[in-house]
């Protein structure tokens, strides 16, 4: 927020701060006394037993070692916090989206499977205080050159795990760089579809990706990470709140004495994230920490009046880490910096750039803020989506900021008019009411002013970055800029951080969790009635195929010839003795990886539907043919019709009638079988409803409609092909 | 009927049949002539069904010959299903086509084999239901009929390929005894019409008044064979006797 240009604060404001100090004291003394509360509350759960659900691999999270145990950092903490809290816990691994059910739908108390903090999640879920940070990144097969960004990925596909960040984030991007996006389920399977080539991708969590490389998933990482996210142990909203706070308490007091650390160092070695570590000489002390009045969302008023914002959060944690106090002055944005270079202020956060020309009278902390400029518009205008449609147009920027300066920088190549502004309000309004169309501004802060419903909406990503920093005067207070870094890179590490801009950049909760049945049913319709084509193109592509093996291999069976009957009876035992879940996993993963070339989802979906249905026609097929009377080929033969002539004449009309309602049930199992490949990301049906789940946790809701529709489908086809058997077959 | 001056038109020369290692047919020879109606009786388990069922191949034969019409049915390069197409065979269960009407099953293998068009082998199914007294279930279909009914349609779809021999294996054996009758008058009319016929039956009365050679077989074997009158009124072998003390 460089060129801010605040008014000077005046000394009844300050008198107003020292008030405002105190009640702030007042409120950490009061969230201290909270925290004792919660050491105390853990009789609430000594002695007791709680059934947790993780996911069943997301290694270091969870995973199993050689000799079949459960383990991982998650397993660790948990384990370690209900020890220290006199608990006891009944792990079960159950895949992600099957644990998040299990605490929605009862059946477990609580889920720790590296669950990233949302808000759509905390409108389901009480999450703990975070326990770690991640983020995304991207990996590629070891041996491809050939993707080392984003834009590689253009009419590609790539692969995330549903209902993650990474999902979220690949998701977030595709439409920009052109890449197709499919979710799985398992890490296993997303690292097969890579190394097989059947996407050149994968987006997932780096501690995840980190872990699968060092165990030779054969992959490598390409990418920064993005879109950082905390971890957090979750309970059903509402639930289990005994439990919760003696997660807290636990994690706080391994935190405390370094076995949370050591835990971290265990699993992820040299990666793990710095310990925090303590700054000698700002113990006790007091500093006094000079900021902006107003710079929402870094330093603002709420609706109490207090002074709040990132920068704010940011930096009491960090004192209260550290062991020292701070008295923080709103000054405004020069005012602060003034107060600084002369003395009157220790140091400054202000939502400060971190530039050249400020290096030269400030020493900056590391960067804890990254930021950007981005262009909003107005929230219905469909009009304006990239910069070519400004031509002619005007927008706002406010005074001596990055964005103004963004903006003049492309204004000619564009053709559009730039206009300053001095408040943000007033920009906004700008653009509410047409008279400019667009405004660019500092990302955080259009974000935050997105989310108190200014009426604009972001159609650009980030253009121009630059970072903000703590600042104090050249060569003065060395301690206090090495006490928050340390705290800072604590906070990264424990997510602590991450929560802290999620609190103020997020969009609020959506309403997905406040709908109605009816609303869901028609929110999810479309995307299911797409899986459900899918399902039922699958199956009458499958049953077509099935029919012809059934038919070829069935009279194979009743050929008579001993090398014939041997080749159908070992395709019928392979196929037929196979669960259909392998044979999937065989011809999509496995086969591609031998031959080297690679099959898309539909196609290994159809191919191994069609031969495992083949071989239960075979069986139809030589099970009808032969339970027509032998006579009846002997009357045939004895007229002088051959083999064949009496088998399609006289053989094969009365066995069609015969297999007709064996027919018809393979017609249904079938139809049913290919929910079994959603577990490859053929997005059927069931594949559909696991999606919509992955999004609101409405797996009530979502599997009864899902089950409804395959039974209104399969009822009706059933009565259709009874009637349509009836009448040729009299 | 005097056969003596007829041609040969099935000759059997040591026939031996097996199945697996139990032994059928032991040896059989004998020849059928020309508009001969040759009756064979026995004991179940002779063999007397697999021995006619061997005269249109339906049972691969293990040794010796076959020949019908003088050609060798046991040679690789005969096209069986041409002989077959001369050859009629009426089953004890029938075999009718039981998705086919009756008028169909008389029709089918003429017209599929190219023997006839449709209209003349409809025409051919209408003479022969009237021959068999069934001119009224032309439209019918097999599960509508009675068992004597049934059999008569077997019996017009045989002659409707215009055979030269007739083979019956216990043509009335799964009939109701009030249905025996109109099967046999039938087969009667056939054989007064000349055909070649070779019977295996029960039918004592039925070997005695319209057969002209009774073969008595017995454990693979002929035993006796001859006029029907005589054999039937003084069997000269054991076992022969044996058998008619039980059935007459």
């Amino acid at each position: 927020m460089q060129g801010k240009f605040k008014a000077a604060v005046t000394a009844a404001r300050a008198g107003t701060f020292l008030a405002l100090l105190v009640s702030l004291v007042t409120v950490f003394l009061g969230m201290t006394v909270v925290g004792a509360q919660a050491d105390e509350g853990n009789d609430a759960v000594r002695g007791k037993s709680f059934v947790i659900a993780t996911d069943t691999t997301f290694a270091p999270f969870e995973f199993r070692d050689a000799s079949g145990e459960l383990t991982g950092i998650d397993m660790d903490l948990i384990r370690e916090i209900a020890e220290r809290q006199g608990f006891t816990v009944d792990i079960k691994a159950l895949g992600f989206d099957a644990a998040l059910q299990a605490v929605t739908s009862g059946q477990a108390d609580g889920v720790i499977a590296g669950m990233s903090i949302t808000d759509e999640r905390k409108a389901v879920f009480d999450f703990s205080n975070p326990y770690f940070s991640s983020g995304v990144q991207m990996a590629v097969k070891a041996d491809d050159d050939t993707i080392a960004s984003y834009e590689d990925l253009r009419g590609k596909t790539v692969v995330a795990k549903t209902g993650s960040e990474g999902l979220r984030f690949a998701e977030s991007i595709a439409e920009q760089h052109g890449f197709t996006v499919k979710a799985l389920d398992k890490a296993d399977t997303m690292y097969a579809e890579v190394t097989s080539g059947n996407a050149v991708a994968v987006f997932d969590d780096y501690p995840v990706l980190a872990y699968g490389i060092d165990q030779g998933n054969g992959l490598k990482v390409v990418t920064p990470k993005e879109q950082g996210s905390s971890y957090g142990f979750a309970v059903l909203k509402g639930n289990n709140p005994e439990l919760l706070a003696a997660f807290n308490s636990g994690l706080a007091e391994l935190k405390a004495d370094g076995t949370y650390h050591d835990i971290l160092v265990d699993y992820l070695g040299t990666n793990a994230p710095a310990e925090d570590t303590q700054v000698e000489g700002v113990e006790g002390r007091t500093f006094v920490i000079a900021t902006d009045t107003t710079f929402a969302p870094f330093e603002f008023r709420d609706a109490s009046g207090e002074l709040v914002g990132i920068d704010m959060d940011l930096i009491r944690e960090i004192a209260e880490r550290q062991g020292f106090t701070v008295d923080i002055k709103a000054l405004g944005f020069d005012a602060a910096l003034q107060a600084v270079t002369s003395g009157q202020a220790d140091g400054v956060i202000a939502g400060m750039s971190i530039t050249d020309e400020r290096k030269a009278v400030f020493d900056f902390s590391d960067p804890y803020f990254d930021s950007g400029v981005q262009m909003a518009v107005k929230a219905d205008d469909d009009t304006i989506t990239s910069y070519e449609d400004l031509r002619g147009k005007t927008v706002v920027a406010k005074t001596g900021s990055e964005g103004l300066r963004f903006a003049e920088s492309i204004a000619e190549q564009y053709g559009f008019t730039v206009k300053a502004l001095d408040k943000a309000d007033t920009m906004y309004a700008e653009v509410t009411s047409g008279n400019a169309v667009a405004v660019f501004d500092d990302y955080p802060v259009l974000a935050y002013g997105i989310n108190q419903g200014n009426g604009l909406k972001i159609v650009t990503p980030k253009e121009q970055g630059s970072s903000y920093g703590f600042a104090v005067l050249k060569s003065s207070n060395p301690e206090l800029l090495a006490a928050f870094n340390a705290g800072l890179s604590g906070m990264r590490t424990d997510g602590t951080y991450q929560q802290i801009l999620d609190n103020y950049l997020n969009a609020p909760e959506g309403d997905s969790g406040t709908l109605s049945f009816w609303e869901l049913l028609v929110e999810s319709f479309p995307a299911l009635m797409k899986g459900l084509g899918m399902t039922l193109i699958a199956t009458a592509l499958s049953l077509a195929f099935a029919s012809a093996l059934g038919v070829v291999f069935g009279f194979l069976k009743v050929s008579g010839k001993k090398v014939l009957q041997a080749i159908a009876s070992t395709y019928v035992a392979i196929f037929r003795g196979t669960p259909l879940l392998v044979q999937a996993f065989f011809f999509y993963f496995g086969l591609p990886a031998a031959l080297g070339t690679q099959i898309d989802v539909f196609t290994a979906g159809v191919l191994t539907l069609s031969l495992n249905a083949g071989a239960y026609m075979t069986e139809i097929v030589r099970g009808g043919i032969q339970s027509v009377d032998l006579g009846q080929m002997e009357a045939s033969r004895s007229l002088g019709l051959n083999w064949m002539q009496s088998m399609r004449k006289i053989i094969v009309p009365q066995a069609v009638k015969i297999m007709t309602p064996s027919f018809i049930n393979q017609f249904v199992i079938t139809l049913k079988d290919t929910s079994l490949l959603a577990v490859l990301g053929f997005a059927e049906l069931t594949y559909q409803g696991q999606q919509i789940i992955a999004r609101n946790f409405r797996s009530f809701d979502m599997w009864l409609i899902v089950g409804a529709l395959y039974f209104i489908v399969i009822f009706a086809l059933t009565n259709l092909s009874n009637v349509i058997d009836r009448r040729i077959n009299k | 009927m005097s056969t003596t001056k007829a041609d040969p038109i099935i000759e059997v020369d040591d026939l031996h049949k097996s199945f697996g290692a139990n032994e059928v047919l032991k040896g059989i020879s004998t020849t059928v002539r020309q508009g001969e109606v040759v009756a064979v009786i026995g004991p179940s388990g002779s063999g007397k069904s697999t021995f006619l069922r061997c005269l249109n191949l339906l049972e691969a034969v293990t040794s010796g010959t076959v020949k019908v019409e003088g050609v060798d049915l046991t040679d690789a390069k005969t096209d069986i299903n041409q002989v077959r197409q001369k050859i009629g065979m009426v089953f004890q269960h029938f075999n009718l086509f039981p998705h086919k009407t009756v008028t169909e099953n008389i029709t089918l293998a003429p017209v599929m084999l190219g023997r006839m068009n449709s209209k003349q082998a409809a025409e051919r199914a209408s003479e022969l239901l009237g021959q068999v007294k069934l001119s009224d279930k032309a439209d019918a279909r097999p599960a509508q009929l009675s068992g004597g009914q049934k059999q008569r349609v077997a019996i017009a779809r045989a002659l409707a390929m215009k055979p030269d021999i007739m083979l019956f294996d216990e043509p009335t054996s799964a009939l109701d005894p009030e249905m025996v009758g109109e099967v046999l008058d039938v087969m009667k009319s056939l054989a007064a019409e000349g055909m070649t016929m070779v019977v295996v039956t029960h039918e004592m009365g039925f070997a005695r008044e319209v057969s002209d050679r009774l073969l008595f077989m017995a454990d693979g074997l002929i035993v006796e064979e001859g006029d029907p009158r005589e054999i039937l009124a003084n069997p000269q072998e054991p076992r022969t006797k044996d058998f008619l003390s039980k059935v007459l």
